[in-house]
């Protein structure tokens, strides 16, 4: 009854974009009339580097609060010996709290795996992986509160809304997979910034990160937004073929438009997407050895396991970023050996099982697998049995494609206060995370408000030591 | 090693005369020689050359000669020769704050030692040749011929309407000529007119965001009238509609939020004062340039009524209402970034430019000097936006009102404020007693000295000398319960914590008292003992006849505040003549559950042993007890040894010793002052709860005018030269702004971008209004008129539009009426292929560019057509109170969306935007936006199909249908009409009701007839307001 839409030109396709402004996302839906053509102007189509990448992807484990080095990967006997006295030296301009003399950490470090890294016994788990990881011991950054901090660790300023580094990537090299958004962010934090760490800013829209939940929702229950409804399949089915036919008689009358078209085909994917999220997020084919490897079995790393099954079956669909969240759990001004502990055993075997799991399905050697908080911890005591936070030095730790495995790079002070040797800023960090995925933090642009922004300001160096 | 003791001086006095006479060269003895060459000119070449020698001169810095450290590069002086340690080098060697080089890893300890060593003999550089290049100065640069012919800079010039001979299309106003003479130079032909129905739809959009209701398409339809158009026009204008839809336009621009989204996402509960104003101001057409005046220095314009000044004061929330970091450790950097964000969108919104390109530097492409910036920063930083920088800081408010009310606030606030100074001056006055006491006791060393032995001499715990006095009291006791005070501002309690015993406690009053006068039959000491029960500390002062006994009495934790927990504790010795006995007990906080006291006579043996109280000790010898107790501590750590009298004269003297001031000497030498004070903070306290109520908007006000230094890399801690306040030299001309203390400049400012010559500021409001109707301006780059932004498609007319704002003086409305009159406006969307091929962004206009509607118009037009439309104006929709977390950790995101009032009445939250605008590019509000776009992702299929939104419109929209009287043709007509104004073709017709037989047939058996025919309504429903004939606009 209804005419379809004849096929139309490339040429054709370009003129009726008309202003351009639907362009972008316009084009996504074009890809999906598997016009090969048209797949290299879409924004989320994969996008060819700018030289070829070590990794194809990346998984961020963000400890929110501020997990401390000096308890955790920068074993330091000085801080042990010296414990109770002075800080021999100044402590920064600009501080958080107020804090007192040394404080030895109250958690015994043993050397492991033929790297000889230190690991304090707060991981035992991920002490048997350390010869996948390369800590990077002088990460420094400039904001000693968590809303700054966190700002800058995502979208590399603590001064305005600026994309985040996940949308730059995605921005970059597009997504390998049209059913599933690029960047995903599992149970995100609202507070610090909240959106603002994980949104596109400037950058068009399709780049922000799709929320699945938030900090507040158990990670079994989240879910892509709108991806369920009311509306039984079948009656949605028939709703669609509707839409379909109407809008189609539409553009008889009013005569052929990208934009239009592009809409009536953004309705299939998104009925496909209904039933693709959700695939991907069911575990339920997951081996039980796999979930016990993430401890699902166990109610403390339950949570924090799902989250990282989760990323990796998000990985091996070809989502391109993808962050967990242990939320806004590190912050302890106070307590620090229980609650340190605490949030130890919570995502210790999860991460420990991500590497081990994504090692054994090959997927280690092209996924950039990152773990780190906002900032770290003083070494001097804020109360008896607490730190403040300390942005000045302290210890993430990369691993997988592109970096060199068991290596400990950079140095704090005796002490672990400052970071003094080989210091890697947040800028540094965002440089080499977009090269070891084949972009030049230089020439990754994008021109708003009159002039070229780039992740890394006119910051940023390479961190050419830890590549492998 | 003699030399090295004397040589500092030496060189230094010839590194003083080197910096006055720069062209003598200081010749190093050949020791220092070889220290030099051996030791410091290596690391200066291996660390420092790199970046500060001959080849690069990083931060103007040179350090491969001794003058080009003396001379030092952006920051000042590398070296110091008067105080070597605190050179600069030095402080950025040792990874100061403000400084750390080389910037990647610190020199090792040794080396940086080298340097210190080097510096602190003078800096010694051996002759070699001297330096010829001079060090590169800060200065402003001078503009090229090209920067300032650039064309955003030059005045606006009416042009003269071109002539179009054949213009194949009605030429309504010089709109027309415009567009058609440049047309017609390409030989493009113009679209044909779009249909007047199709136009009707349109012209309703754009003015209101409302899509037209079926009756007032048909009432239009039906208008014989050659001006049915033009009054249609009219008649968009005068609704309150408008205002509601272009409004919103410059909120876009003004980076509106109901929340400051930042770090901290704190409610800004006053901000839709502001948003409101903008309505109102659009709906009244304020001419523009006191819609300007008003946002930036609204707050020192006169107003005629109180109504006018507080619109005034509202309209400021402009600059307040931007995202800040509210939690920033540094204040100085939070108040500069928050003016950065200020000018940067200030710049942006009124003048096309990026202004914050400057900070750090001179902008890269527009004449922007980093001298610009800082004068503009020097405005604001003159101007203030917060009442305080702490963490987490505070925006400023500023109260709107009747004038009887405003009265009353300043009336109290001043009480207020002379109410503090009042109790601030007693304090001084008592703190300054403190210390004259103190100075006078030190006198008296050896009395407090010898005093202090003799208690610590006796020093035991006091017991009570019966141990079972709950059986039995010795004879000649006193005992008294505590509810029988004949005094007292505390509570008798008899059960609960006061059960079977009776006890009293806190009734509210602070502080705590009872007096008790108590008979004492025969002379003697006696030894005081009281049952009480406390679960924490709350030690009590006791006096008797006006003497103190104990100062911290009662102060043991019994276990609980229960009777249970109840004990006898030893608190005083008291010798007391025959007689009345006045017993006092006092607490500045809330009393421990005292049960009662007793006075136990004593032996003369058992007086002669028993320990001396500090406080009876002092006040027998009229000593101060504070600082007696303070020697009785120092004694007792001496364990017996006395101090000599030298010692003793240390011990009175330290600044730690017993006579410094401490909290209870303060307490006891302030005893007079005690109660004024306590009556005056009450009254304070009292005060301050009667605040009048009134309003607050966010809003600016002046404060000191001062002018700010150029900040070296935007970095606070590095300044370089004043940069006094003044607009922009390459619009502003070089004549600096005569600006004092008494003000900011924020009017000068204000005054100076609504100059009628102004180049820029109609030029880029006259564009954004072009951009709303048309979906692009003439200058397709709406917030950046500067090099990198794009050039007008059509100058002339760009020109013409400007001038005639200003001529109409500044009428937008006027603006509208041109624009939509137009004939280019009445064009079709169906272009000409040959246009599509030479011009396929339509920068000609040889047609209508067909938009997709923006996201407000979206839900708005969902809502209006399901009846569900709330067109109620004004007020806040905030589900939340001031300075609320409308975000947080956890689960606590804003939520209150759920309400059918137009779109922009609904917050704008930062951070946690309303999910079916974020899917529907609202753009983002922590940045001016003059430009909306339309993407197309699945999600906002998504949102179609499965949001709330979704489903209560249509099922809204269906129940309303489907009460719709006729047959079900009939009601697919209906749906029709309602949705888009027309009756369906046959093939629609056909289409739709086989669909619906379809879902009927296809629902779920268990469904009642009536519920199938609902779903299959809801999703007929659904689709006609998720097509493309709702969403977009021909």
């Amino acid at each position: 009854m209804f005419d379809k839409t004849p096929r139309w030109s490339r040429r054709e396709w370009l003129q009726r974009s008309a202003t351009g402004f639907g362009w972008l996302a316009l084009t996504d839906m074009l890809a999906r009339a598997a016009e090969a053509e048209q797949t290299s102007r879409s924004p989320l189509a994969p996008r060819p580097p700018h030289f070829p990448a070590r990794a194809k992807r990346v998984i961020f484990l963000f400890m929110h609060g501020g997990p401390s080095q000096v308890d955790t990967f920068d074993y330091k006997p000085r801080l042990s010996a010296d414990t109770g006295k002075p800080l021999p030296f100044s402590k920064p301009r600009v501080v958080s709290s107020a804090t007192g003399n040394l404080l030895r950490s109250p958690f015994a470090f043993k050397q492991h795996g033929q790297s000889g890294a230190w690991v304090s016994e707060l991981f035992p788990h991920l002490a048997q992986c350390v010869d996948e990881l390369c800590f990077i011991k002088s990460m420094h950054g400039s904001n000693s509160r968590h809303g700054g901090a966190l700002l800058e660790l995502h979208t590399g300023s603590d001064t305005f809304v600026r994309p985040s580094m996940g949308s730059w990537i995605s921005y970059g090299l597009g997504t390998e997979n049209r059913d599933l958004p690029a960047f995903i962010t599992i149970c995100p934090t609202l507070t610090h910034g909240g959106v603002n760490n994980y949104s596109s800013a400037f950058l068009p829209a399709v780049y922000q990160a799709t929320p699945l939940g938030n900090a507040g929702t158990p990670s079994r229950q989240v879910t892509i937004p709108f991806v369920k409804g009311t509306t039984p399949r079948e009656q949605q089915r028939l709703e669609l073929d509707l839409l379909a036919d109407l809008d189609r008689e539409r553009s008889v009358a009013v005569g052929k438009d990208a934009a239009m078209e592009g809409r009536i085909q953004s309705f299939e994917m998104a009925f496909r997407m209904q039933s693709a999220a959700p695939a991907v997020q069911d575990l339920a084919k997951e081996t039980a050895a796999t979930k016990r490897l993430y401890g699902l079995d166990d109610p403390v790393t339950e949570n924090f396991g799902r989250q990282c099954l989760m990323a990796r079956r998000f990985a091996e669909a070809g989502v391109r970023f993808v962050q967990c969240t242990h939320s806004y759990k590190w912050d302890q001004h106070e307590n620090l050996k229980r609650d340190h502990t605490r949030n130890a055993r919570e995502v210790d075997r999860p991460i420990a099982g991500l590497l081990t799991d994504l090692k054994q399905r090959g997927l280690l050697k092209e996924t950039l697998v990152l773990w780190g908080g906002e900032f770290g911890r003083t070494p001097v005591a804020q109360g008896k049995d607490g730190r403040d936070h300390n942005p000045h030095g302290f210890t993430m730790f990369l691993a997988g494609g592109g970096i060199k495995p068991g290596l400990s790079y950079g140095a704090t002070d005796d002490y672990g206060y400052f970071a003094t040797e080989n210091k890697v800023h947040f800028h540094d960090l965002h440089a080499t995370i977009l090269h070891l995925l084949g972009l030049d933090h230089t020439k990754l642009t994008y021109r708003h408000a009159g002039r070229d922004f780039r992740l890394t300001d006119i910051h940023g160096e390479v961190v050419r030591a830890i590549l492998s | 090693m003699n030399h090295t003791r004397t040589g500092p001086n030496v060189y230094l006095l010839a590194g003083t005369v080197f910096a006055t006479l720069a062209s003598v060269t200081l010749a190093a003895p050949p020791d220092e020689s070889v220290f030099f060459e051996k030791k410091v000119r290596p690391i200066l070449a291996d660390r420092c050359f790199a970046c500060h020698g001959s080849e690069k001169q990083k931060g103007g810095l040179r350090v491969d000669s001794r003058p080009a450290l003396l001379t030092g590069g952006d920051r000042g002086a590398a070296i110091n020769l008067r105080q070597p340690a605190s050179s600069l080098l030095l402080r950025a060697l040792n990874h100061g704050e403000d400084l750390k080089m080389p910037p990647r890893n610190k020199l090792p300890a040794v080396e940086i030692a080298v340097i210190k060593e080097w510096l602190l003999r003078g800096a010694p550089w051996p002759a070699t040749r001297p330096v010829t290049s001079p060090v590169p100065k800060n200065h402003e640069r001078s503009f090229t011929a090209a920067e300032k012919a650039f064309w955003a800079f030059q005045p606006v010039k009416r042009p003269v309407v071109p002539t179009v001979p054949r213009p194949g299309f009605p030429i309504r106003n010089p709109i027309d000529n415009f567009i058609l003479a440049k047309l017609g130079t390409t030989g493009l032909k113009p679209a044909a007119e779009a249909e007047k129905r199709t136009l009707f739809r349109r012209v309703t959009l754009d003015l209101t965001g409302l899509p037209p209701t079926p009756e007032e398409t048909e009432t239009f339809l039906n208008d014989p009238s050659p001006r049915a158009y033009e009054n249609w026009v009219e008649h968009l204008l005068a609704s309150p509609a408008y205002g509601e839809k272009w409004g919103r336009r410059w909120l876009d621009v003004a980076r509106y939020a109901d929340s400051n989204g930042m770090d901290e996402n704190l409610a800004y509960t006053n901000a839709w004062r502001y948003r409101d104003w903008v309505i109102r101001s659009f709906n009244a057409d304020k001419p523009y340039d006191e819609f300007v005046r008003e946002q930036l220095a609204g707050d020192l314009l006169p107003g005629k009524t109180e109504t006018e000044r507080a619109d005034h004061l509202t309209a400021t929330g402009f600059l307040v209402i931007g995202p800040k970091m509210l939690a920033e450790d540094d204040p100085v950097k939070m108040r500069m970034d928050i003016i950065d964000e200020q000018l940067d969108t200030l710049g942006q919104v009124f003048m096309g430019l990026t202004l914050g390109c400057a900070r750090c530097h001179d902008h890269k492409f527009d004449p922007i000097t980093m001298a610009d910036y800082y004068g503009l920063a020097g405005i604001l930083y003159s101007t203030r936006t917060m009442k305080n920088y702490s963490v987490v800081a505070t925006w400023n408010e500023r109260p709107i009102g009747t004038p009887s009310t405003l009265v009353a606030l300043a009336e109290q606030e001043k009480r207020v404020v002379a109410l503090r100074a009042e109790i601030a001056a007693i304090a001084k006055e008592a703190k300054a007693t403190t210390a004259a006491t103190l100075t006078k006791e030190r006198q008296r060393a050896a009395e407090y000295l010898a005093a202090a032995v003799e208690i610590a001499r006796r020093r035991r715990p006091l017991k009570p000398l019966v141990s079972d006095l709950d059986r039995k009291l010795p004879t000649g006791a006193v005992q008294v319960e505590s509810e029988a005070f004949a005094r007292g501002n505390v509570l008798r309690l008899t059960d609960g914590y006061g059960a079977g015993i009776g006890v009293i406690i806190n009734a509210g009053p602070l502080p705590n008292y009872a007096e008790y006068d108590v008979k004492i039959a025969t002379a003697g000491t006696y030894q005081l003992v009281v049952r009480y029960a406390a679960a924490e500390s709350r030690p009590v002062q006791i006096m008797a006849n006006g003497q103190l006994i104990a100062r911290e009495g009662c102060g043991s934790r019994t276990g609980s505040w229960n009777p249970d927990t109840q004990m006898w504790a030893a608190e005083g010795i008291l010798t007391l003549p025959a007689g009345k006995t006045v017993l006092r007990f006092e607490r500045e906080g809330p009393f421990p559950h005292l049960d009662k006291f007793a006075l136990l006579p004593m032996t003369p043996e058992q007086a002669a042993r028993a320990p001396l109280s500090v406080a009876q000790v002092a006040t027998e010898r009229r000593l101060l007890a504070s600082a007696l107790g303070e020697w009785v501590e120092v004694i007792a750590k001496r364990q017996g040894r006395l101090p000599t009298d030298e010692e003793r004269h240390r011990i009175a003297t330290a600044a730690d010793g017993p006579f410094r001031i401490t909290p209870t000497a303060e307490k006891e030498t302030q005893s007079r002052y005690r109660e004024q004070l306590h009556r005056l903070r009450a009254a304070l306290a009292a005060l301050e709860k009667t605040r009048p109520p009134v309003e607050e908007v966010m809003a600016v006000e002046d404060g000191k005018g001062e002018t700010l230094r150029i900040h070296l890399r935007g970095n606070h801690l590095t300044l370089g030269a004043e940069a006094p306040r003044r607009f922009p030299r390459i619009l502003g001309g070089d004549k600096p702004l005569s600006l004092g203390t008494d003000r900011s400049g924020r009017r000068e400012l204000a005054e100076w971008l609504t100059q009628p010559d102004h180049p820029l500021t109609a030029r880029v409001m006259v564009n954004r209004l072009w951009a709303g109707h048309f979906g692009a301006g003439l200058v397709r780059s709406p917030d950046n008129f500067g090099r990198l932004g794009e050039r007008p498609t059509h100058p002339e007319l760009l020109d013409w539009l400007a001038a005639e704002f200003v001529q109409a003086k500044w009428s937008i409305k006027h603006l509208h009426r041109l624009i939509v009159t137009s004939t280019v406006y009445r064009l079709g969307s169906q272009a000409d292929p040959a246009a599509l091929a030479t011009d396929p962004e339509n920068r000609l206009l040889s047609h209508y560019n067909r938009r997709r509607l923006d996201a407000e118009e979206i839900r708005d037009g969902m809502l209006a057509v399901a009846g569900l439309l709330d067109r109620k104006s004004g007020g806040s929709l905030l589900t939340v109170g001031p300075r609320q977390y409308v975000t947080g950790t956890g689960n606590r995101n804003y939520e209150g969306y759920a309400h059918p009032r137009r779109s922009v009445y609904l917050p704008v939250i930062r951070s946690a935007l309303y999910d079916v605008f974020q899917t529907l590019d609202f753009p983002d509000p922590s940045v001016p936006s003059g430009q909306r776009t339309a993407t197309t992702v699945p999600g906002q299929a998504l949102m179609t199909l499965n949001s709330p939104l979704a489903d209560q419109t249509a099922e809204a929209f269906a129940r309303s249908l489907l009460a719709h009287k006729g047959t079900e043709k009939d009601r697919v007509h209906e749906a029709y009409r309602r949705a888009f104004g027309r009756a369906p073709n046959t093939r629609e017709l056909d289409r739709v009701l086989a669909y619906l037989t379809k879902s009927q047939e296809h629902a779920d058996p268990r469904l009642a007839s009536q519920a199938r025919q609902l779903q299959a309504w809801r999703g007929l429903c659904r689709v006609l307001l998720g097509s493309n004939e709702f969403v977009f606009v021909e």
